[in-house]
């Protein structure tokens, strides 16, 4: 039982609720059978146990301090007998198959067979031929409980729609495939179809959507990359690989920033390659001034120069403060690094410093 | 409905070895409209995600009502939020939008159906329900959001920023509709926004924050008129409170304030508390709000031991009030705010009165407010 139900099971029964290990004698002398099964309970003076757990001559139980009716053990004893909540996974033959294609993709990334092909021995081959936008999610919410396939699933249907699939990766990470029908489906009726130039920014729309629901909808924070719509027969592995990798990357270079895209991060893939030993050489020689960059203000001040294209006026709207202090700030640097982020080849060797220090930084 | 209590609450990234939020303790009422406000980087918005459960809590307890949500998921905390980066479904029209969270819930289709219109109207949107968001303007798809915000028909409205992203006049007027729909809807509201005019505007009490602390949890008259400290007294008020540094000397048996270009009369009320406290002969920085220096006879008149002469730098006419920045008092830039039909200009000299009631006295030191604290 997570913290979660705990509290719930709390406010319930309206007495304070925790966990504890006893030892089989203390269980017997509290009145227990000689073999304990999960759900089990006595009433102590204290209040009632209920066996979460026998585990040879340890029991882990969950303790209420109060007394309960015989019809609330029982049915919390009920609730708690293995078998009683979810059906398990794997149950749904949908779900199946999507799992194995799943353990497939982890086969062969893990065999480094990026450019391996959807096998014909998946039943769900012969979906996978259409145009699909591929979704990577992986969840971060610090909950005992991943959420089920069918739960999942069903929510992302009703988001995305039914020509969707779901597929199970590594713990609390998803695959999501939705027809590429969507891209026409964010555009308003006037418009007939989709500029080739808006894609990237109606999947961002998307994935930025999508993220959305995960969080507050469904399970929490999230992470979420999107890439460009794929035949999914033909490079599913590829993709998941690029997807994870942009995940890494965002993760790892842009702290706050959940949704992750591929064709944003090529810098940052770059510099991720550079040998250690290089990276450092280049820090050393770069930065003169090492307290410049541990300044938040400067930190913040720089990413959102950057994220605006080196633009002043729309930089000191972003950031709420008048275009003057902007400029004072970025002079302040230039004093103290001797860099002038206004011209272009200091601008880009302040943003690699920025990376590489936001990087080191967090070691 | 329900209030929202914070007990110890600290926020701590793993690798950092600073707190970006430090031992928040608020308790928030049923139905009461809160503003987190701060500079860039203070810890409001990290607040309001660990309240939405997007953040875990490092340490401390958080009550929605009577129940602790510490490890509740976001979606069952019976919270909505509105974000600065409204992320509408971009697939679906304005209706799905808004009837989505509740399809999810598994809601009935007319209970859906009743409430989105409902909240269409409300937000006087039921025009736009067949459009999507690309089709919207800002102003329309903030609305759309509230809307969906809206339907959950929550305890706890959450909104981070939410009008950041509209331009100035939308802004304006959006804030008003917020407010009146907080006010109808009589749901708790925890607004986080860096303006201080719409925290000044909108909340019932607002709390300031800086590096991760409550500095000050007030009503906007309180903060206002009784700052705490030197950072909240600089932050609330536009334009900002003007400080001057100086020296407090007892003459003839009055306190006076004397800096460069000013020598005026502490009234006896504070100049008691001031000597109570030891700060006579000491340094000590003067706040006075630009609306507190007046150039009107009947008050200079008025007020003979709280006049300073001073010349005028930058004149500012906004029409109905003029700023005026002047020179030669204290070490720092003085600002004056004054009648716009008052005809002065710049590089006059102009004659001031100090309304010396209204002063307030800050430690250099802690940066407490001496006459507060």
């Amino acid at each position: 039982m997570n913290k979660a139900k705990l509290q719930r099971l709390e406010q319930l029964a309206g007495a304070p609720v925790d966990v504890r290990v006893i030892s089989q004698s203390e269980w017997e002398q509290a009145g227990g059978s000689k073999h304990p099964e999960i759900g089990d309970c006595v009433e102590r003076a204290d209040g009632c146990i209920l066996v979460a757990q026998a585990d040879g001559d340890d029991l882990k139980i969950i303790h209420i301090g109060t007394r309960l009716t015989p019809l609330e053990k029982e049915l919390l004893g009920w609730a708690m007998k293995p078998g009683q909540s979810r059906p398990p996974s794997g149950t749904s033959d949908a779900e199946r198959q999507a799992r194995k294609l799943g353990e497939w993709i982890e086969a062969s990334l893990a065999a480094g067979d990026s450019r391996a092909e959807v096998p014909d021995r998946f039943e769900l081959r012969n979906r996978l031929f259409d145009g699909m936008i591929p979704f990577l999610i992986l969840s971060e919410q610090a909950d005992d409980r991943e959420p089920s396939y069918a739960e999942l699933e069903k929510a992302l249907r009703s988001f995305i729609s039914d020509e969707m699939f779901l597929v199970p990766l590594r713990e609390r990470e998803w695959l999501v495939l939705g027809s590429d029908r969507l891209l026409a489906e964010v555009d308003a009726p006037e418009e007939d179809v989709v500029e080739k130039d808006e894609t990237k920014e109606v999947l961002y729309s998307l994935a930025t959507g999508l993220h959305q629901m995960f969080a507050e909808e469904w399970g929490g924070e999230c992470h979420v990359a999107v890439g460009m719509p794929i035949i999914p027969t033909e490079s599913l592995v590829e993709t998941v690989a690029t997807l994870r990798e942009t995940i890494y990357l965002g993760r790892r270079f842009h702290v706050g920033v959940q949704v992750h895209l591929p064709w944003m991060v090529h810098l940052e893939r770059l510099l991720s390659g550079i040998p250690e030993a290089t990276r450092s050489r280049f820090m050393e020689e770069m930065m003169g001034r090492p307290d410049v960059f541990t300044e938040p203000e400067t930190i913040t001040t720089l990413d959102a120069f950057f994220a605006m294209d080196c633009n002043v006026s729309e930089t000191a709207k972003r950031l709420f403060i008048h275009r003057n202090t902007l400029l004072y700030r970025l002079d302040k640097l230039k004093q103290e690094t001797g860099l002038d982020v206004r011209s272009f080849n200091d601008a880009v060797l302040v943003r690699i410093m920025l990376l590489l220090y936001k990087v080191t930084k967090r070691k | 409905m329900a209030g929202v209590r914070l007990e110890h609450v600290y926020k701590k990234y793993p690798g950092s070895d600073k707190a970006s939020v430090t031992d928040f303790n608020l308790d928030i009422q049923d139905k009461e409209f809160l503003v987190l406000v701060g500079p860039s980087g203070c810890g409001k918005s990290t607040t309001l995600r660990m309240i939405a459960g997007l953040e875990e809590i490092t340490e401390g307890k958080l009550y929605i009502g009577d129940r602790v949500v510490n490890d509740v998921a976001p979606k069952d905390r019976d919270i909505a939020m509105v974000f600065q980066s409204y992320a509408l479904y971009p697939h679906m029209n304005v209706y799905q939008n808004m009837a989505f969270g509740l399809k999810l819930r598994k809601f009935r289709k007319d209970e859906i159906d009743r409430r989105v219109r409902e909240a269409a109207r409300t937000l006087e949107i039921e025009h736009l329900l067949d459009r999507k968001p690309k089709a919207l303007s800002g102003g329309q798809r903030q609305r759309v959001a509230l809307g969906r915000a809206i339907v959950r028909e929550p305890q706890v409205f959450l909104m981070d920023e939410p009008l950041s992203n509209l331009d100035a006049k939308l802004r304006t007027q959006m804030r008003a509709n917020i407010s009146k729909l907080m006010k109808r809807l009589e749901t708790t509201c925890i607004y986080v926004t860096h303006d201080q005019t719409e925290a000044m505007t909108m909340g019932d009490r607002i709390v300031v924050m800086k590096d991760g602390f409550i500095q000050q949890a007030a009503t906007p008259e309180e903060l206002y008129n009784h700052p705490i400290n030197l950072f909240v007294a600089g932050f609330i008020g536009a334009p900002a409170m003007n400080f001057i540094t100086g020296q407090l000397v007892e003459e003839n048996g009055s306190v006076r304030f004397k800096a460069t270009g000013i020598n005026v009369e502490v009234p006896e009320g504070k100049a008691k508390v001031l000597r109570s406290k030891g700060y006579i002969g000491r340094e000590v920085i003067v706040g006075v709000r630009p609306e507190d220096l007046h150039e009107e006879p009947v008050f200079i008149e008025a007020s003979p031991n709280s006049i300073i002469n001073a010349n005028i730098e930058v004149c500012e006419n906004l029409g109905h009030e003029m700023y005026l920045y002047l020179n030669g008092l204290g070490k720092e830039n003085v600002i004056a705010r004054i009648d716009g039909r008052s005809g002065l200009q710049e590089g006059q000299n102009v004659k001031l009165a100090i309304d010396m009631n209204k002063i307030h006295v800050f430690d250099p030191e802690t940066e407490l407010n001496v006459l507060e604290n």
